[in-house]
């Protein structure tokens, strides 16, 4: 089945890591440059969450996804370069416009932040699968009707595209013009649409009573077939870290 | 001792201005294993649904009588309370998978989980429904891939796994060939016979005749009668209320061959060969 989620098997020590430890390294990695807001210490986290990136064998995985941001920041940098209201140092000439450094300086925070941010949260959402991190949530005292509708998401939307395509392959059996122009698809589009809505809340009517049947409401304590997911090193790695947050605040207070 | 007792039940469905059951009134014993039967729209999925706490608590609209499940009076408990003592499966096994799970271990244990079961009878009762309906080959596999017999088999098993006194179920072979729907009943029978209370909605008539006890036949939410197999098949107004008899009830009708010593024709296979040998000798 296709699946939609962004996690990718491998076999590394990143992906032992249960998901509350990479939930707090993303916390980690997103407080120390803001405690500490110095290039060095940006690159430095930047390079961290990189690093394990790769030791996780998923960093060809984020090319796409860091395409997409870098897309985004290209802007931030143009407009920051050119129209940041302290800019005065001009850096260089392009024609009429001018790129100011201190633009530029701003521009290079705020990519390095959005780095920070992206790269910590890639490690989380590629090396953990969405039901184990639900499943860790919920065992965190999460409602176990919340974490339901995060993980179903992942297998119903691509339930609800098969049957749509289903349902088109039916309609195109029947004669209808699916492929060609804008506007042909567009009208293709519209029949589908009724189908494929109806029919998923009948479904959703059907899937209620039958989670209502298998004890989905039940006030029992929830049990769990599978054992917590620990990882040996969890605590150590989850108070360095905790040791680090409060050392860069003693650091930015005293020094 | 009476497993389920149903008390002049009547229910309305909300913007329905038809009665979907009406003044219903019958009995069960623990062990017994009945059939539903009746045209469509007869009111034999609301009964079923009406077992289980769905009717009224999931719908709301209009409802009168009383149903006790196990001692349990179905309006003033919970449909979570009612689910420890009667589990139902329902008629498509599509909606039926949670779609919170990745594979049909985990799916036939999610119930379990919700109930609160220790870890180890979890994967016990889960690998004991997995070899009772035979799925034990894809129990790896995701839900969602299966064909739609494996899932309802695995729908039966995710139910049959809560372990309840009383089992409804809701046309459960819908999307099975004749072999695997044969090898559902036989796990519904052993169920049966270890004795669980068996409430079996269904259309196979020859179906019905082999397995059930008793057969409750409804026409319009009225109950026309409560009563063994050969008695309800034999009845002369059957087609009026929408039922086919089995096919070797109508083969000994046609020839007027009746089960020895009895006032009724044959409705399974065996008793048929018994009556027409009977005759020819």
């Amino acid at each position: 089945m296709k699946s939609i989620s962004l996690y990718v098997e491998r076999d590394s020590f990143i992906h032992e890591v249960d998901p509350i430890t990479k939930m707090i390294y993303i916390l980690f990695a997103l407080l120390i440059p803001i405690i500490l807001p110095s290039f060095t210490i940006s690159f430095l986290c930047l390079g961290i969450s990189l690093l394990l990136l790769v030791m996780a064998k998923v960093i060809r995985k984020t090319v796409p996804v860091f395409s997409f941001v870098f897309l985004v920041l290209i802007t931030v940098v143009i407009i920051q370069g050119l129209f940041k209201p302290e800019n005065e140092t001009v850096l260089f000439q392009m024609g009429p416009l001018a790129m100011y450094k201190e633009g530029l300086l701003y521009a290079l925070t705020i990519t390095l932040r959005v780095m920070n941010i992206v790269s910590s949260f890639m490690i989380l959402v590629l090396t953990t699968k969405p039901s184990d991190l639900v499943e860790a949530l919920v065992r965190k005292g999460m409602s176990p009707r919340i974490g339901y509708v995060i993980v179903s998401v992942f297998q119903i939307i691509p339930e609800m595209m098969s049957s749509m395509g289903t349902i088109t392959d039916a309609q195109r059996a029947r004669g209808m013009e699916t492929e060609g122009n804008v506007i042909v698809r567009i009208k293709a589009f519209v029949p589908l649409l009724g189908p494929v809505i109806l029919g998923s809340l009948i479904n959703t009517k059907e899937r209620a009573m039958a989670l209502e049947v298998r004890g989905f409401n039940s006030r029992a304590p929830k049990t769990y077939l599978y054992e917590e997911k620990t990882y040996t090193h969890g605590r150590l790695v989850q108070s360095v870290m905790l040791l680090l947050v409060v050392g860069a605040i003693v650091w930015r207070i005293f020094a | 001792m009476k497993k389920i007792i149903v008390e002049g039940l009547k229910y309305k469905y909300p913007l329905s201005d038809t009665l979907a059951l009406a003044d219903l009134s019958f009995e069960v014993s623990e062990g017994e294993f009945i059939g539903i039967i009746g045209e469509n729209s007869a009111g034999k999925s609301t009964l079923c649904q009406a077992l289980v706490g769905l009717v009224p608590h999931f719908y709301k609209g209009a409802y009168g009588g009383k149903v006790f499940v196990d001692g349990l009076e179905v309006k003033s408990h919970s449909i979570a309370e009612i689910a420890l003592k009667v589990g139902m499966v329902f008629q498509n096994p599509f909606t039926q998978v949670t779609g919170s799970k990745m594979s049909v271990y985990e799916e036939i244990a999610f119930g379990l989980e919700n109930i609160g079961l220790p870890r180890l009878e979890i994967i016990e009762r889960t690998n004991y429904v997995l070899n009772l309906l035979k799925i034990e080959k894809v129990k790896d596999h995701n839900p969602f891939d299966l064909s739609g017999g494996q899932m309802q088999r695995m729908a039966i098993a995710s139910i049959i796994a809560m372990k309840p006194d009383i089992l409804v179920l809701d046309e459960p072979t819908s999307q099975l060939d004749p072999a695997g729907s044969e090898e559902v009943f036989s796990a519904i029978q052993k169920l049966s016979k270890q004795g669980i209370t068996v409430i079996l909605a269904e259309h196979k008539m020859e179906k019905v005749a082999r397995y059930c006890d008793r057969v409750l036949l409804l026409n319009n939410g009225k109950s026309v009668d409560f009563d063994s197999p050969e008695k309800v098949f034999s009845r002369k107004d059957l087609e009026d209320h929408g039922v086919v008899a089995p096919v070797y009830t109508r083969v000994c009708k046609a020839l007027g061959v009746k089960m020895a010593a009895s006032d009724y024709y044959p409705v399974t296979l065996e008793d048929a060969e018994r009556a027409l040998r009977g005759r020819m000798e």
